[in-house]
């Protein structure tokens, strides 16, 4: 008889087929990581270079001159690139963070010789042209004019504003008025400084052999693109000292709500069991964020908690969208699931599903050469080798629940975190 | 080219394994013969809320999720007009989890009064989160009311208003599950590294006594051709005009399906786009526009929607985009251009091809459709597409009275500018 009442028995994931990333350096010396993995005839390509807001004297310098590189080369108009790529069934993915600027591709195997001819082109001379530009910042104008329209968007500038102080680089700032300000000087100024081989690594992932690491040589390994090194520039970090803000958004039903606070980097002994601790929180569908806020009082669709891990930052964020009649009732409950944490010991059953949870999410993070290429971008960035993963494997197999009450005691304190809210007129208050 | 290999159980339920030796997981996918075109037009947003439901328990199991965690797996679901699909990803070895949970509730829901009650809650702000607090997030809403006047297509699988997911009751929440939710209306995919005889075995045991529950053919209305164009406006806070066309187009087995994805390919697909060349880059006439499918199985939509730049008005554009259609009218396209729409569709299907789980939601969502088959002759559907074809499609697609016009108009009050 079939016994429906119990749980098939569950077999412990002892394994975890770590495919690490090879290396191998240009002549130039761009170093380029390689992930070879993948049964289809697919490669993608990440040109990545230090090119990110951190970097820009004014607003919106990196995001603009990242979007323009697919905007007009030497060889190639901005119809031609996308008449090519197009014609490939390629594309090109221009993302500019914090700290980075990249140009991305993603080809068919058998196309890739033609796509890197024409991606060799657009990194090294790339024209800004004018009328394109105009083009792309009214684009970009209109975008910006829908996104401040979002309360999660307002909430997020406000909470970073918050956190970094307004002039700190990983504050968002942007205001329309900024888009009249930039001119194709700064951005050829900008692509010059930053966008040259010396400043640049490469992570490859898919059908990688030797022919693809010739190409990348052909193309990418010369000496014809070399820029002068640029000391970064420092910033420090001036935190708001008032840690509750609200942002006025009229007629909203919903106010966005961001909570948190600084964070230990990546190598940081506590970092691994910090990341049980919060996945506990806030970071999987039965967290005790969503068991309690979602699914026992149905306050908002969606409430998380996750880590932010930038080059020279760390941070915490608690992020949720509710009712505006849920605001009060929820900011409480975040602050009573930080208490318990910090009096009561997760229970035996509730630690061993988050860490089942956690291998199984393990096994998906070194699954298939995009993720595969993904887990090695994320120690890579911090100059953190393989290790990072065994150290995280060991910590989660062995974290207990005093442990944990531990770091909740030192690291989840309700006092600590910035509050920021974003929708409908609320009578000032104190949230404490 | 996906192989993979199909039964019918007993009572009904189909199952398809795809074999991929390539990923440690295991991915499986049942897909429910269910969506908002089965709903009543009172009790709209019915199946979504109905998807929520199926994680509040089932009869032998209080929790779906903690047990699912516990074994290493991840899940999720989605609902659409059509179908609703849930899915799970699990390392291999714990696939006999997934199939003791989804049997469960595809036996028997655990019916709890808590569960509706907070659920009720979580799909309204779920429904004011997407959709009432969010810019332009009423246009599906409009749109579908004013191109479908019959078919059940008329409102959004979120639902029409919140009323209608505060009046959802127990009675209607049973009456809903044993009228959709049986062996004979589903599908069961699994994907990853398993033999088909193995997966058939746990099949039998664990949904074999599952009875076939005789669910009925759906007659839904079919809706009677569109004979004069409509056109709607309204006004909203929002930063800028925007205008929606809709056009009905062919359903999704329709042959003709086809020529009008490589139609709206054309039009907007990518930087070297007709519209996006001509309309965006070249006339500044638009800083956004797209043409793009609904994506449903019975006939759909058509949709080109656009946000004029600075200074043009919503008539302006609308005279520039019916240029367009136009010229797909009159001229064939070139071969060349044929050609490059159809290397893109076939990439895309290649990279589509590298996810085991993307896999399994394909085979399924094809096997509700008609046939699960359908995903390995789709390249030659499109290749297969003439330009001739493509003109004449074009004709009947892009009828005056075939149209219909949302313009969504901002209001003008100060933008708040920081």
């Amino acid at each position: 008889m079939l016994n429906r009442n119990t749980q098939p028995p569950v077999n412990p994931i002892e394994h975890i087929d770590m495919v690490k990333a090879e290396k191998r350096l240009l002549s130039n010396g761009i170093p380029v990581y390689f992930v070879n993995a993948g049964s289809q005839d697919v490669v993608k390509i990440d040109f990545i270079f230090e090119a990110g807001t951190w970097f820009q004297e004014a607003n919106l310098i990196a995001s603009l001159c990242n979007s323009m590189l697919e905007e007009g080369s030497v060889n190639y108009s901005a119809a031609g690139i996308g008449e090519e790529f197009d014609f490939y069934g390629a594309y090109i993915q221009l993302t500019a963070d914090q700290n980075y600027g990249y140009f991305n591709i993603i080809s068919l195997g058998k196309h890739l010789k033609t796509i890197l001819e024409i991606t060799e082109n657009l990194i090294k001379h790339s024209v800004f042209p004018q009328y394109e530009l105009e083009v792309l910042i009214d684009k970009n104008k209109q975008k910006f004019l829908l996104e401040n329209q979002k309360v999660k968007t307002l909430c997020q500038k406000k909470f970073t504003q918050v956190m970094f102080g307004e002039s700190h680089p990983y504050a968002i700032t942007n205001k329309l008025e900024d888009f009249d300000q930039i001119n194709r000087e700064m951005l050829l100024q900008f692509y010059q400084s930053y966008y040259h081989s010396g400043n640049c690594r490469i992570i490859a992932a898919g059908q990688i052999d030797e022919s693809v690491l010739a190409l990348l040589e052909t193309h990418f390994g010369g000496n014809d693109w070399q820029g002068n090194t640029i000391n970064a520039p420092k910033y420090e970090i001036s935190p708001d000292p008032q840690k509750f803000h609200h942002v006025e958004k009229a007629n909203g039903i919903q106010s966005a709500v961001r909570m948190g606070k600084f964070w230990v980097p990546k190598n940081h002994p506590d970092y691994h069991a910090l990341s049980v601790l919060i996945t506990i929180f806030g970071g999987y569908f039965g967290s005790r964020l969503m068991t309690n806020i979602r699914e026992e009082k149905g306050y908002t669709y969606g409430i998380g908690s996750f880590v932010l891990s930038l080059k020279h930052v760390s941070y915490l964020i608690i992020s949720t969208e509710v009712g505006n009649e849920y605001i009060e009732p929820t900011l409480k409950e975040i602050t009573i699931e930080m208490k318990r944490l910090q009096t009561e010991l997760v229970s035996e059953n509730e630690l061993e599903t988050v860490k089942s949870y956690l291998l199984g999410e393990f096994l998906r993070d070194f699954d298939g050469p995009f993720a595969l290429a993904g887990s090695f971008k994320a120690i890579n960035d911090f100059g953190l080798d393989y290790s990072f993963y065994d150290d995280s494997l060991h910590v989660l197999r062995n974290i207990t629940s005093e442990e944990l009450m531990r770091l909740a005691q030192q690291y989840l304190n309700p006092e600590d975190f910035y509050t920021v809210v974003a929708g409908a007129f609320m009578s000032s208050r104190e949230f404490t | 080219m996906i192989h993979f290999e199909r039964t019918k159980l007993a009572n009904g339920l189909t199952v398809i394994v795809h074999r991929d030796k390539t990923t440690p997981m295991v991915a499986i996918d049942i897909c429910y013969n269910v969506g908002s075109r089965d709903e009543h037009p009172d009790r709209t947003g019915f199946a979504h809320l109905f998807e929520h439901l199926m994680f509040g328990g089932s009869k032998h199991i209080p929790s779906y999720d903690e047990p699912l965690q516990k074994a290493g797996g991840d899940n999720n679901a989605f609902t659409s007009n059509d179908l609703t699909n849930y899915y799970l990803t699990l390392p291999k070895n714990n696939i006999e989890t997934g199939f003791w949970l989804e049997s469960d509730r595809m036996l028997e829901l655990a019916f709890s009064k808590s569960s509706l009650d907070v659920q009720r809650n979580v799909v309204i702000e779920e429904f004011k989160q997407r959709n009432l607090n969010q810019p332009y997030g009423d246009v599906w809403a409009l749109l579908r009311q004013l191109a479908y006047k019959v078919h059940p297509y008329q409102w959004p699988t979120i639902g029409r208003e919140i009323s209608h997911i505060e009046k959802a009751t127990m009675q209607q929440v049973k009456d809903f599950f044993y009228a959709h939710y049986a062996p004979d209306n589903a599908v069961l995919v699994v994907a990853g590294d398993v033999d088909f005889d193995k997966v058939l075995t746990l099949a039998n045991r664990w949904f074999g006594h599952i009875p076939n529950r005789a669910v009925k053919q759906r007659a839904i209305p079919q809706e009677p051709e569109q004979t004069e164009i409509r056109e709607q406006s309204v006004v909203r806070d929002v930063p800028n005009d925007t205008i929606y066309m809709a056009y009905h187009m062919a359903d999704r087995l329709d042959p003709m399906y086809y020529a009008t994805d490589l139609i709206s390919d054309v039009l907007s697909n990518g930087n070297s786009s007709r519209m996006y060349q001509n309309l965006v880059q070249k006339g500044k006439l638009f800083t956004e526009l797209d043409a793009y499918l609904s994506g449903d199985n019975d006939p759909g939509l058509f949709v080109v929607s656009g946000k004029p730049s600075n200074g043009i008005s919503l008539e302006t554009a609308r005279k520039a985009i019916e240029r367009e259609l136009d010229r797909m009218k009159q001229e064939r396209v070139t071969e060349y251009e044929l050609e490059k729409v159809k290397n893109k569709v076939e990439a895309n299907i290649e990279y589509s091809e590298m996810n085991y789980l993307n896999k399994a939601m394909n085979l399924a969502t094809n096997e509700i459709l008609q046939d699960a088959g359908l995903i390995n002759s789709q390249v030659d559907f499109y290749r297969s597409v003439t330009t001739t074809q493509i003109q004449e499609v074009a004709q009947h697609l892009f009828r005056h009275a075939n149209c219909s016009v949302l313009n969504y108009i901002a209001k003008k009050s100060e933008h708040v500018e920081s």
